[in-house]
């Protein structure tokens, strides 16, 4: 019969990571989607030539693995600058940055996608760039950038993983402790698995939930 | 438009992190964390327990090392290969993780003075007569193929001209073969032997001595130029053995018996 050394302790210690799979994930998708949208709506406002900079930068954090980048920010923030901030900061940080840098770019594609026809349309009635901004490009952009947005979240969750090289025991680093423990890897990884599973499925579903609501409307 | 600003941060950051870098004993006192690297898959000396709490020698002696300096401490695990760079990379204060002091390492590394030695114990089947090392002599004897202490036993074989030396796959068949009595006996590191004893998988064992092969010492390390910690890690350690805390964590986490000495006869440090 099928015999396990996993007790109850241990699924709530793989539970707690898995809240802070969680925790890091809303993080850094909050902080980089609200810093994504600063930085789309800049890109496609100044334009190629002004934005060459930030794209630049938001280039380095697209480009670069995430696994370095946590890495070297970790070691920059302790060593160079000498602030002693815990993993969970740093994790936060990186992840937010990388996050934005994604999100910067499906809110510029949203924009674009947006006829310059009725915009021109929009404002020709008298509508304020503000007013033009929020009636009318972001309804249809948001709509057009929910699935890649939702796309986004889901991989940061799964990138989060990587932050374990900066202390954070997040799940699939609870995971690999039990693993090194119980010496039952394939059962373990498993039910990791299955904890990605049940956090990942209902942020799937609400995001098509909503593309069927909002393409109703 | 960013790389601009981040320049000029880059140098007031250099110039303000100069006076702080200066030591890093002072760096750990005034944060109140000393940040540990330890390997936690190397039982007894470091490993998880059933709440996944990191346990055994290396983490205790961390504990005690914080406690000395009045501060908090934080187990950070490491893999055998990451503790270096965990220490160059700024993770880690200090990596108290069972590291043998190789001159190759103390390149890279400042390391203090040994805190343990993994020796070498001679274990034999119960039936044998056997008092100490001596008594292999004339007796068929077996280890790991390969390992440091199949070498030497087979070194010894040779030239005592009599007996037989009989190599093995792995730790675990050498043992299963002394348990049975195909062995006489073997030789493994002290710390394999009190558990491959405790654990009751092969009954008809016992430790009988320690064998005189050079024990492999380990040490603390921290940063090369850290001179001021590393001679408090020293201090550190001789204060351990003195106040018999030591012997008291050897027995705890290994077993009965002596633990090793960790000095060396005829040379000084």
């Amino acid at each position: 019969m099928f015999d396990t050394a996993l007790t109850t302790n241990d699924l709530i210690f793989l539970a707690r990571g898995a809240g802070v799979t969680l925790i890091v994930t809303a993080i850094a998708v909050f902080f980089g989607t609200v810093m994504g949208i600063v930085f789309g709506v800049f890109r496609y406002q100044v334009g190629p030539w002004w934005a060459a900079p930030l794209t630049f930068v938001l280039d380095i954090f697209r480009s670069i693995p995430l696994l370095i980048q946590l890495v070297l920010a970790n070691a920059f923030v302790t060593t160079v600058l000498g602030w002693r901030v815990s993993g969970f900061t740093v994790a936060c940080g990186v992840l937010s940055l990388y996050t934005a840098a994604y999100c910067a770019e499906i809110v510029r594609g949203g924009i674009e996608a947006v006829p310059p026809t009725l915009r021109r349309a929009a404002r020709s009635l008298g509508l304020s760039w503000g007013q033009d901004m929020t009636s009318i490009v972001m309804p249809l952009a948001v709509r057009i950038a929910l699935p890649s947005w939702i796309g986004l979240a889901l991989g940061v969750m799964k990138d989060s993983a990587l932050v374990y090289v900066v202390q954070v025991v997040e799940l699939l680093k609870s995971a690999q402790i039990l693993i090194t423990r119980l010496q039952e890897p394939l059962f373990l990884l498993i039910v990791c698995g299955s904890f990605y599973f049940l956090i990942s499925f209902p942020i799937a579903r609400f995001g098509g939930y909503l593309e069927r609501k909002w393409s109703r409307d | 438009m960013k790389i601009k600003h981040v320049v000029p941060g880059l140098v007031l950051a250099a110039a303000l992190a100069g006076p702080a870098f200066a030591d890093k004993l002072d760096d750990i006192i005034s944060s109140g964390t000393l940040r540990c690297a330890v390997v936690l898959d190397f039982p007894p000396m470091g490993s998880r327990d059933e709440s996944n709490n990191p346990v055994g020698f290396d983490v205790d002696y961390c504990n005690d090392l914080a406690a000395a300096l009045g501060v908090e401490a934080e187990i950070v695990e490491t893999t055998f290969p990451e503790r270096i760079p965990a220490l160059m990379s700024g993770r880690v204060d200090v990596a108290v993780a069972s590291t043998s002091d190789t001159l190759e390492r103390a390149k890279t590394v400042g390391f203090s003075i040994p805190y343990y030695a993994f020796e070498n114990a001679v274990v034999a089947n119960e039936g044998v007569e056997m008092t100490d090392w001596e008594g292999m002599r004339g007796k068929t004897v077996g280890a790991t193929a390969g390992t440091y202490e199949a070498i030497w036993l087979e070194e010894k074989v040779t030239e005592w001209g009599e007996g037989e030396f009989r190599p093995y796959q792995n730790q675990a068949d050498v043992f299963l073969a002394l348990s049975q009595g195909q062995l006489d006996a073997t030789v493994s590191t002290v710390e394999v032997a009190q558990a491959n004893v405790a654990s009751g998988n092969f009954p008809g064992i016992k430790i009988v001595d320690k064998a005189p092969m050079v024990p492999d010492y380990v040490a603390l390390i921290t940063l090369r130029e850290e001179y001021g910690l590393i001679n408090y890690m020293n201090l550190f350690i001789n204060q351990q053995v003195r106040t018999g805390r030591y012997a008291e964590l050897y027995a705890k986490w290994v077993g009965e018996g002596e633990p090793a000495d960790l000095t060396v006869q005829g040379v000084y440090r």
